[in-house]
């Protein structure tokens, strides 16, 4: 029974975390629909943050809460000298998107060098319930990882500005002929999903620890998660994150690791194939 | 001045004047010659490059031209049909899995027998692969199919790592060489002029391909594959046939690559070498053969000239560099010498001097 919990709380707390890292990529993939390949780089840059902060001898969650808008800011910047080209070629923009992510990954691989550093919990120890003892920081990414997707789902459903962004996204033209302005529109797309990614890295830094390829381990199978959930919508790479993440955390305990790291991945290609539009299929929120 | 005045008038004369007369016209109208001019350039350097380089050269250059070769497969899959393939190290990797596993298991090491194996599996994977992502009844988002050969490419790298049998981390060491009867082919001169003479004969068969009319077909579908689909071609089909052809030269590549370094290791099949590939051909220009030649030689020989002093800065120049060269140069350096009418070209037989003559 305590093992089962545990299980159940380790599989929880890593498609806590896939969610949180394919917010990000969802929302400009279904928005813009550009997969940003350097995504996995705004992740890694967050964690770097995060590090910075503790290195500086500042607080930690100083860092944390630094991260997704000093992320969020450099994303706009980005969008608004590069990323804005690639609109028409959605190819050329995965190639654009890589070539940003090598300048960031080396960049950062200079910094830091080629160790692991590693950045203390700032909520260290457990939580125990009876003779079950739960890792009381992976339980807050929980929680966190549950508002963050709250918070994006009343942002764009409920508020002016989630509905003109959807308006843009969804009929650019008549969103100009309404008096939008769809370059800001999409700036602030790109910057708001930037800066989830540097909060999702700042999050989960302190779990996997400091190194260069960090976002690179997390940035396919948050493509996979995006298709499985069906691009076009909010909800849809969140439930392909959650489908992805359980499963790559559930697998492992019923088989041997290697087959199951893989399987994750053939299954969901062969998902993709025969259900191209994903798990929610549709536009909307 | 006046003479010369009068000899271009002649020319201008001479070009509008009489339709039939195509070769003055296409004399005057320059840079219908470049390509073979370059070509034959790189050829020549390749052949004379042994004897001046130093041993150790050599054998970096031999790894360039494998490597070139492998290239050229991404080249013809993305350049000619449009398919972005991000996975093509799978097919190289496993075929150099393949052939050290031959050579480690069963002591086949003779180049008659691994070549072709090689060949053989890169084309199969390929044509699994391509099959499954590419044929059906719904035709396949561009979208898909790259991130499908990235998944592909990065689920076999994580399957290489875990697996004991293929030695996990460390990959293969120590394969034992290829070999001819007796002869060995160890790192050298021999093995430049045998890695040299594959690339050229692979080389003129793509040449010869794409500018064919099946060549033709692959340009109308890079450029609007709905398009031929209503003339009725098979598009699906066309793109499964040219990623499986693609799929064996870099199994191809990939057995000479396993030979020539004695040991293949994950990221042989893994999203570095995949992405490495797709920067060669983008900087060299995609869409000409010799271009992806030429940015894998250059791409490469940068590197390697730079390692000593700049081994850190260098991955951040090249993505600087690779963003500038999509930004304002899509076809790569090769735009820089060659006309956008050259890169296109002429398809099937010799056209007759009527149709050439329509601008």
């Amino acid at each position: 029974m305590a093992n089962a919990f545990v299980a159940t709380f380790e599989i929880l707390s890593f498609g806590a975390i896939i969610v949180l890292i394919v917010l990000g990529l969802g929302i400009i993939a279904s928005m813009m629909g550009i997969f940003n390949f350097a995504q996995g780089e705004f992740v890694l840059l967050g964690a770097y943050i995060t590090y910075l902060a503790y290195a500086r001898g500042l607080p930690i969650w100083a860092g944390m809460v630094a991260a997704p808008f000093v992320v969020g800011a450099l994303g706009f910047v980005l969008e608004a000298l590069i990323i804005r080209r690639f609109y028409a070629a959605p190819i050329v923009a995965m190639l654009g998107t890589y070539a940003l992510g090598l300048i960031i990954r080396e960049s950062v691989r200079g910094l830091i060098g080629g160790f692991y550093l590693t950045v203390p919990e700032p909520i260290g120890g457990s939580i125990d319930i009876g003779s079950v003892h739960i890792s009381a920081w992976r339980f807050t990414i929980i929680v966190i990882t549950l508002l963050v997707m709250a918070g994006c789902y009343l942002l764009l459903s409920r508020t002016s500005f989630g509905l003109r962004m959807r308006a843009t996204l969804e009929n650019p033209s008549l969103a100009r002929a309404s008096g939008i302005s769809t370059p800001l529109m999409y700036g602030a797309t790109f910057a708001f999903g930037s800066a989830l990614a540097g909060l999702a890295g700042a999050l989960i830094v302190p779990v996997f620890s400091l190194y260069a390829d960090l976002g690179l381990r997390f940035l396919i199978q948050g493509f996979v998660a995006v298709m499985v959930g069906g691009v076009g919508s909010f909800i849809g790479p969140v439930a392909g994150a959650g489908v992805i993440g359980t499963l790559s955390a559930a697998l492992p305990w019923v088989m041997a690791p290697v087959v199951a790291d893989v399987l994750v991945f053939v299954l969901a290609i062969v998902f993709i194939k025969f259900r191209p539009q994903g798990l929610i299929a549709g536009k909307g929120v | 001045m006046l003479k010369s005045m009068g000899a271009a008038k002649q020319a201008v004369h001479a070009n509008v004047g009489s339709e039939t007369d195509v070769p003055v016209a296409k004399s005057t109208s320059s840079g219908r010659k470049i390509l073979p001019i370059v070509e034959g350039v790189v050829l020549v350097a390749a052949l004379l490059a042994p004897l001046v380089l130093q041993d150790y050269l050599t054998v970096f250059a031999t790894r360039v031209i494998i490597l070139a070769l492998f290239a050229l497969s991404f080249d013809l899959v993305w350049g000619y049909a449009g398919i972005m393939s991000f996975g093509q190290a799978l097919f190289f990797g496993s075929a150099g899995y393949g052939v050290a596993l031959l050579a480690r298991d069963l002591d086949i090491t003779n180049i008659l027998l691994v070549l072709p194996a090689g060949t053989i599996i890169g084309l199969t994977s390929a044509l699994l692969l391509g099959g499954f992502l590419l044929l059906g009844r719904h035709p396949s988002s561009v979208i898909f199919v790259s991130l499908g050969t990235l998944t592909g490419s990065y689920a076999a790298d994580r399957l290489a790592r875990g697996w004991y049998y293929l030695g996990g981390q460390n990959g293969i060491p120590s394969i034992a060489p290829m070999s001819l009867g007796g002869y060995e082919f160890t790192e050298g001169p021999a093995f430049y002029y045998l890695v040299l003479g594959i690339l050229v004969v692979v080389y003129l068969l793509c040449r010869f391909l794409v500018r064919s009319q099946f060549g033709l077909a692959l340009a109308g579908l890079r450029e609007n594959e709905q398009r031929i689909a209503f003339f009725g071609y098979k598009a699906q089909h066309l793109k499964a046939i040219i990623f499986t052809i693609g799929g064996a030269i870099a199994g191809l590549a990939g057995s000479l690559y396993a030979f020539h370094e004695g040991f293949v290791w994950p990221n042989m099949v893994g999203v570095v070498v995949s992405t490495q590939v797709v920067l060669y051909v983008l900087f060299g220009g995609s869409g000409t053969l010799i271009g992806a030649v030429i940015g894998t030689v250059i791409v490469e020989g940068v590197s390697f000239w730079l390692s000593d002093n700049y081994r850190d800065v260098w991955p951040i120049i090249l993505g600087l560099l690779l963003l500038l060269v999509i930004l304002f140069r899509p076809l790569g350096l090769i735009s820089f010498v060659l006309g956008e009418r050259e890169r296109v070209g002429s398809f099937g037989a010799k056209p007759k001097e009527k149709r050439n003559a329509a601008p």
